[in-house]
């Protein structure tokens, strides 16, 4: 079996978020990148099939030269092989060039299986998975929190509000986007690391995919005008001071809504 | 200009809240635009011919229905035809879904399908001159972001349920099936599992004491937390990455996907206040919010706000609080 695994670079958790000069987006220089954690999962449950038998596990991702990091930590946890889309063209892209992009990927591979977390934690789309499926005419499952894989299906659950699970069995080859929690990811072992150095990564560009003009910057549908500091609207009453004064305020506030 | 094609939504038998919340945005943009340009809804299940007629007269105008047995429930399928069918024979280049379970797994496909511009879970909608003015949070809630569409093709855009007032004025509309073809499916509903019952029920305790992600690591959790939820006599509470990451059980988990509360005081410890979890906490009576960064968004459902390190915070609280009810 063969799968792909859709892996983004998104900003750190704790990153500081300044935004750009334009309002476009964020300033990215000198901030810390880690893999989205939503494709952590991903990467995780393609590993699983790995361990449970015979597969091939191939992570793509597209960006910069600093994805590099990114797909060798992927390869260091027991990805065999990399394909890293790197090219200026492909910058810029809204989620439909990601897609287009990431199923011409798809469509040279031709996994079984396409694992991919169900959203980004930094444009929070959620748009790119079932995009990528419907392009390459396969099945998809969003926000899916445990598959079981047989040979030539998937039975998925798929989380609903409130704690509710919905049962979907899913024809391969198809597409599943993972939620966060769906297992518990392992690290990259120090021998994996090592082995990690000699696996190939393969550089591609939109090119090299056929889609030179159709993808990027010029190409997007959707613009962002300009990104901002939500309104804060009344707000919260900020408490100021030294701790103990602080605490002693709120202890106050406390006792006043008869709660002590 | 095209028409607008709203796709309501039926659970538990009953036409969702969050569908007119999608009737006041179309309304709002084709009343902005061109007189021509339509409202029109689509309504998919099995035996809801009667939902469609009532979303017909509710502000959902001429309606179409995908009736048949193999849509009663959910499936991406089945859906992705309904509304493709439903879009063309609206003429819409405007689609809205709600951003649920559904919307965000169908929605994204459809633009796939149109190659069409695509906008998810946005809390506003404009009509800005010919075009389009979105709104949506991006960063897990920690900024805003305005977006446009280019070009004359047509928009998917899914929408945040509770963002806007649900539609409350009637429409003239008949209801109009739409053939789906069902057979081929590769996607099959086999079940839901409803959720299953809670060893501890958050709904009922007056006050929680909840952390988030900023808490750190599970013992902390023993050493920090805990102590304030026994010292106001709370139950304890978590976000999704605390029990995403095994520190706390499900049952703990406040937000969309865990449990909805609305206790006399909610205490945030070390939580950003991503949409997620405000919707599972922002109606409570009280609500404090302790997180070193002074843009958490928490800090805008929050009464009261502190901004310092939540590990000087919480014990001191907690020592001021068992000093309080020991004297
Ligand atoms: C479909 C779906 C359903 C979801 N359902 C839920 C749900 O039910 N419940 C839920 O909570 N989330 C849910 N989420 C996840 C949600 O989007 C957020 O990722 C999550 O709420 C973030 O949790 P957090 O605030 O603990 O973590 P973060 O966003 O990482 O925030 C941690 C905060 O801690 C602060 N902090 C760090 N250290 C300290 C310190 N020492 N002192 C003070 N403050 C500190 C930081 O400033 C930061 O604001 C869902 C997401 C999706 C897509």
């Amino acid at each position: 079996m063969k799968v792909l695994v859709c892996l983004k670079q998104v900003p750190h958790s704790d990153a500081r978020l300044d935004i750009r000069d334009d309002g476009a987006w964020i300033k990215d220089d000198g901030v810390k990148f880690e893999i989205n954690s939503y494709d952590t999962y991903a990467l995780e449950q393609a590993l699983r099939v790995k361990d449970a038998g015979e597969a091939e596990v191939v992570v793509v991702s597209i960006g910069p030269d600093r994805v590099t990091q990114a797909l060798r930590t992927a390869l260091g946890m027991g990805a065999d092989r990399a394909v890293h889309v790197n090219d200026p063209e492909a910058e810029g892209s809204d989620p439909l060039g990601v897609a287009k992009i990431l199923a011409a990927v798809a469509a040279e591979e031709s996994p079984d299986l396409i694992l991919t977390g169900f959203m980004s934690e930094d444009g929070n789309f959620a748009a790119v998975p079932p995009m990528v499926a419907r392009l390459q005419g396969i099945p998809s499952a969003t926000a899916v929190v445990q598959c079981e894989i047989s040979d030539s299906s998937v039975r998925v659950e798929r989380e609903l509000e409130g704690g509710a699970m919905e049962v979907v069995d899913l024809e391969m080859p198809c597409l599943i986007a993972l939620q966060t929690g769906a297992n518990q990811v392992r690290y990259a072992s120090l021998k994996g690391i090592m082995q990690a150095k000699k696996k190939p990564v393969d550089a591609k560009t939109v090119a090299d995919l056929g889609l030179a003009g159709q993808v990027g910057a010029s190409a997007v549908k959707v613009v962002i005008e300009k990104i901002y500091r939500p309104d804060k609207g009344e707000g919260a009453e900020m408490l100021e001071g030294s701790t103990g004064e602080v605490v002693s305020q709120l202890v106050g506030k406390i006792k006043e809504l008869g709660l002590l | 200009m095209g028409n607008i094609l709203v796709v309501a939504e039926i659970q538990k038998g009953e036409l969702r809240e969050a569908s007119y919340e999608l009737l006041t945005q179309a309304h709002a943009v084709a009343g902005a635009g061109d007189a021509g340009r339509k409202v029109r809804s689509l309504v998919i299940g099995s035996g809801v011919a009667d939902a469609a007629a009532e979303f017909a007269g509710k502000g959902g105008g001429d309606t179409y229905l995908a009736d048949a047995e193999g849509l009663a429930a959910y499936n991406v399928n089945g859906w992705e035809a309904a509304i493709l069918a439903a879009a063309e024979a609206a003429e819409a280049d405007l689609i809205l879904l709600s951003n649920t379970p559904s919307g965000w797994d169908v929605a994204p496909r459809i633009a796939a399908a149109l190659d069409a511009a695509f906008v998810s879970d946005c809390f506003k909608i404009e009509a800005d001159g010919d075009g389009l003015a979105l709104y949506r949070r991006v960063f897990n809630g920690k900024l805003d972001a305005k977006l446009s569409v280019s070009g004359a093709g047509p928009v998917v855009a899914t929408m945040q349920p509770g963002a806007c007032a649900a539609y409350e004025g009637t429409s003239q509309g008949a209801t109009h099936p739409v053939e789906v073809k069902l057979d081929g499916a590769k996607a099959v509903f086999v079940e839901v599992k409803a959720a299953e019952s809670k060893g501890v029920d958050l709904t009922k305790a007056d006050i929680i004491v909840s952390g988030g992600r900023g808490v750190g690591d599970p013992e902390k959790f023993t050493e920090v937390i805990q102590p304030l939820a026994d010292a106001l006599g709370a139950a304890m509470g978590a976000s999704r990455p605390v029990v995403d990451a095994g520190w706390l059980p499900h049952e703990y988990q406040v937000g969309s996907s865990g449990q909805v509360v609305q206790p006399k005081l909610y205490i945030a410890c070390g939580i950003s206040g991503a949409i997620q979890h405000l919707v599972g906490m922002k109606t409570s009576n009280f609500i404090v919010a302790i997180n070193k960064d002074p843009d958490a968004p928490i800090f805008e459902v929050a009464d009261i706000g502190i901004v310092a390190d939540l590990f000087e915070v919480v014990p001191a609280l907690t020592k001021a609080v068992q000093e309080a009810k020991g004297g």
